[in-house]
């Protein structure tokens, strides 16, 4: 039996676990489900070794251990199967299987394959995956590769006397509907010989395979339910944890769009992608995208800023037919793109608070074809003010802002670019409920201003309260249209209906 | 994180923020060292022939220092230089002055054809740049049957605003390299291309998402580095009076280690033109300062390169880098 007792852990003042309790018993199957940011995926660092906790103590069968690193989870019988899967796409499903245990396979440090190769037919066969050991991983498909991440779990059978406890995040979210299917009907009859801990966004699923239930909100366990004695209603409720009021995200201040469409997509489509997809965005509107991964929303998101650039249809700026073939065509036309990825592709961290606000439109900082170092930091503070961003000054690096602040500093950037149609990609991704709040406010902002926004979130709750109008994604096309006024705002199970 | 924890400790924290003077305190040190051991080190007359020394590397390295901060490198500079220096020599006679400009104009071109074969047909710079060298070395040495083109007086006559000294008997050369220098400041400091250029190195993704045309910036760089090196290749060709397709051999280690020991990281990101004159001197001073006291020639590339890793050790901190390649 794995035990954790009183787990806490911070990232500067952020506290991502607050003594997290909780146990996974033999031969179980226990779900894990929160929104973002809750606490699960630290949870699970925690447990496979690749972090260490602030506090608190974690135990096997009642002895205390401690997991300094990956190895020595193992060697605890704790291993982990990753949402961005972990192989080794150039080497073999066998290698992939024994990567850093070679050892029982060498004889004279040299590496006898044909056992590697055997053993690692033992353990494909254990998951029911019948493929050829020495076939490169990179061969196989996403649900396949996924089945080799779990054989390789497996394998820790050999190398530990402890039991075996196995962790999934996320592990069917890049699989098709029969490939769960197949994923659950193995992890059933591999129970005889391992426990589970599973963590997914789909409540349905986690309550159909788990024998148990915890749910955490805000870095702590808020319940623990038999999964036959709870509904996805109920474990919802609880993951949210407070009502739904619509104060929180400023539905008093949505006010109804202006009329003048900014932004038409007719027809628009990305060959294999997403098709047929039309929509106007007019002046001061929020349309949201809803839709799971593999719908298309994300790439339909980036299109709208010239990354992924369209195959068929039409795009219409102002009314003008517009192609964008990059980016910089985007900005150009005016718009902008707060990223979901703030610290790669939001903004350059070791510049200057200065130098990204004014990166997007550098003209505004300069004079005579030159920077002028003065009127770009008076330009900056001026947003510093408006936004409270905080930070010590204008010559700050971003690098050390909190994300709230940073996520503040992309706006101003297109505040300054003066963007009339803003593309927001999952725009409170890892902010706390302070930050997220300050960003709510900073939406019905840009619309009271007449900007056009298209939005897509991680809860849609957020899409819902947020936005005007929501599209609803399905296979790469719109299958639902909802017209969310204020006080008249669709159900979360009305949209998810259309969604799968 | 390591940084958070090694602040705390005031030893750590004082040499942090010593670390952007690392390389200028190593030029003095250098300088009063071989002094000491060698008096007359520090007299103007040296002083005179390091600084011609550490000019032309410093021209080569200058268009360099933006490559490398974008995250590239540029292995063409020393092809492109003789390559100049050829065209330069052979163009001399008929078409006189304007033949130093066709000269750097010739290493603009290969510097941004190089840009565009890197960006373009997306292929590491290290090897986009490497095949182009290839490629002017050949045109180089086809161009004249693989001899050296020596200029004739009307040509030496017409070096002179190179080869001379007009003000305060400061060689030309020198002059010539402050000029850059102050160029590459404004260029990197004031205009466009320079805050671009940094984004660009600092977080790619982030200033393409930006709106900034990346591969633009990229093959501009490129072929300033190229021009640059041409610059380079025309002021030595005027020194020796004569064209080579073996000018500038030799010297592509000693632009690299020019622009890295100044302090730019190699990665991409962090750096200037002003480091890149510090790094320029340090190069010299050591080349120049080893055979001033007497250090054998063959010992001198085993002192050079135990110099070039502890100066890189001590101007950046190697462990916020999480994969070295």
């Amino acid at each position: 039996m794995l035990k954790v007792d009183g787990v806490s852990k911070s990232f500067g003042s952020v506290r991502a676990l607050r003594d997290v309790s909780l146990e996974i018993r033999r031969n179980e199957v226990v779900g894990l489900v929160g929104e973002n940011g809750a606490g699960k995926s630290t949870l699970m660092r925690i447990l496979s070794g690749t972090m260490r906790p602030d506090a608190g103590e974690l135990s096997v069968d009642g002895r205390r251990v401690v997991l300094s690193d990956t190895r020595r989870a193992n060697e605890h019988g704790i291993a982990m199967v990753f949402q961005e899967q972990s192989l080794l796409l150039n080497m073999s499903v066998a290698e992939n299987i024994h990567l850093a245990q070679e050892k029982q396979f060498t004889r004279l440090g040299l590496l006898a394959r044909r056992r590697m190769i055997e053993a690692a037919r033992v353990h494909l066969a254990k998951v029911g995956l019948e493929v050829d050991p020495t076939v490169k991983a990179g061969e196989l498909n996403f649900a396949a590769r996924q089945m080799v991440e779990l054989a390789k779990a497996l394998a820790l059978e050999e190398r530990t006397d402890a039991p075996l406890t196995i962790l999934l995040d996320e592990p069917t979210s890049v699989l098709e509907a029969k490939d769960i299917d197949v994923l659950f009907a193995r992890m059933r009859s591999l129970k005889s010989r391992a426990s589970f801990l599973f963590v997914s966004h789909r409540l349905d699923e986690v309550l159909a395979i788990s024998d148990r239930v915890y749910v955490m909100k805000d870095g702590m366990v808020v319940a623990e339910r038999a999964s036959d004695a709870s509904t996805v209603p109920d474990l919802h409720a609880m993951m949210v944890g407070r009502d739904l009021h619509s104060e929180y995200y400023r539905e008093a201040r949505q006010a109804p769009p202006q009329g003048h469409v900014l932004l038409e997509a007719r027809g628009l489509s990305v060959q294999g992608i997403f098709r047929d997809v039309d929509f106007a965005l007019r002046r001061g509107e929020v349309l949201g995208i809803a839709g799971v991964i593999g719908s298309g929303r994300e790439e339909l998101t980036r299109t709208l800023f010239g990354f992924l650039p369209q195959t068929a249809g039409s795009l219409h700026v102002d009314g003008a037919a517009t192609m964008l073939r990059s980016p910089s065509e985007a900005v150009a036309a005016g718009i902008g793109y707060i990223p979901r990825e703030r610290r790669t592709e939001g903004l350059v961290m070791d510049l200057s608070v200065a130098a990204n606000v004014t990166l997007a439109k550098l003209d505004v900082a300069m004079s005579h074809g030159l920077i002028a170092h003065a009127r770009e930091r008076a330009i900056a503070a001026d947003w510093i003010r408006r936004l409270s961003i905080r930070t010590p000054s204008s010559a700050q690096v971003c690098r050390n802002l909190s994300g709230g602040n940073q996520q503040k500093i992309v706006l101003a950037r297109w505040m300054t670019a003066r963007s009339h149609i803003l593309i927001l990609d999952h725009p409170t991704r890892g902010l706390d409920v302070g930050a997220k709040e300050e960003v709510y406010d900073l939406i019905r902002d840009l619309s009271a201003e007449g900007i056009g926004i298209i939005l897509t979130s991680d809860t849609l709750e957020e899409t819902i309260g947020l936005c005007h109008t929501i599209l609803v994604m399905r296979d790469g096309a719109i299958t639902a249209r909802f017209d969310a006024a204020a006080g008249a705002k669709p159900t979360q199970v009305a949209l998810l209906e259309h969604m799968v | 994180m390591a940084r958070s924890a090694a602040a705390g400790i005031p030893v750590t924290d004082a040499m942090e923020r010593l670390r952007p003077f690392a390389p200028l305190l190593l030029l003095l040190v250098l300088v009063v060292g071989i002094d000491v051991a060698e008096p007359g080190f520090a007299s103007l007359t040296t002083l005179s022939v390091v600084l011609s020394d550490a000019s032309i590397l410093f021209i080569l390295s200058a268009g360099m220092t933006f490559v490398i901060m974008l995250g590239g490198i540029d292995l063409s500079v020393q092809a492109a230089a003789s390559f100049a220096s050829m065209v330069l020599a052979i163009l001399l006679p008929s078409i006189g002055y304007a033949a130093f400009p066709a000269a750097v104009l010739a290493g603009l071109v290969a510097g941004l054809v190089s840009g565009v074969v890197h960006v373009k047909l997306r292929i590491s710079s290290f090897i986009a740049t490497l095949a182009t060298a290839g490629i002017m070395t050949g045109l180089s040495l086809l161009s004249a049957d693989g001899r050296t083109v020596a200029f004739l007086d009307a040509g030496r006559d017409q070096s002179q605003w190179i080869t001379g000294a007009w003000l305060f008997d400061i060689p030309n050369v020198i002059l010539i390299a402050a000029l850059v220098a102050g160029f590459g400041m404004v260029l990197q400091r004031y205009t466009r291309f320079g805050r671009y250029s940094t984004a660009i190195g600092a977080g790619e993704p982030a200033a393409r998402a930006a709106g900034i045309s990346v591969d633009r910036y990229k093959i501009l760089a490129f072929g300033l580095s190229g021009a640059f090196a041409a610059l380079a290749g025309v002021l030595l060709a005027a020194r020796l009076s004569s064209g080579s397709p073996e000018l500038a051999n030799q010297l592509l280690l000693p632009t690299i280690a020019a622009v890295v020991v100044g302090g730019t990281a190699i990665t991409g990101g962090v750096g200037n033109i002003g480091r890149t004159v510090v790094g320029a001197l340090i190069v010299s001073i050591v080349r120049i300062g080893m055979t001033f006291v007497g250090v054998d020639i063959f010992a001198q590339q085993i002192v050079f390169g135990a110099a070039l890793v502890l100066a890189v050790c001590v101007t950046i901190d190697r462990s916020k880098i999480a994969i070295i390649k």
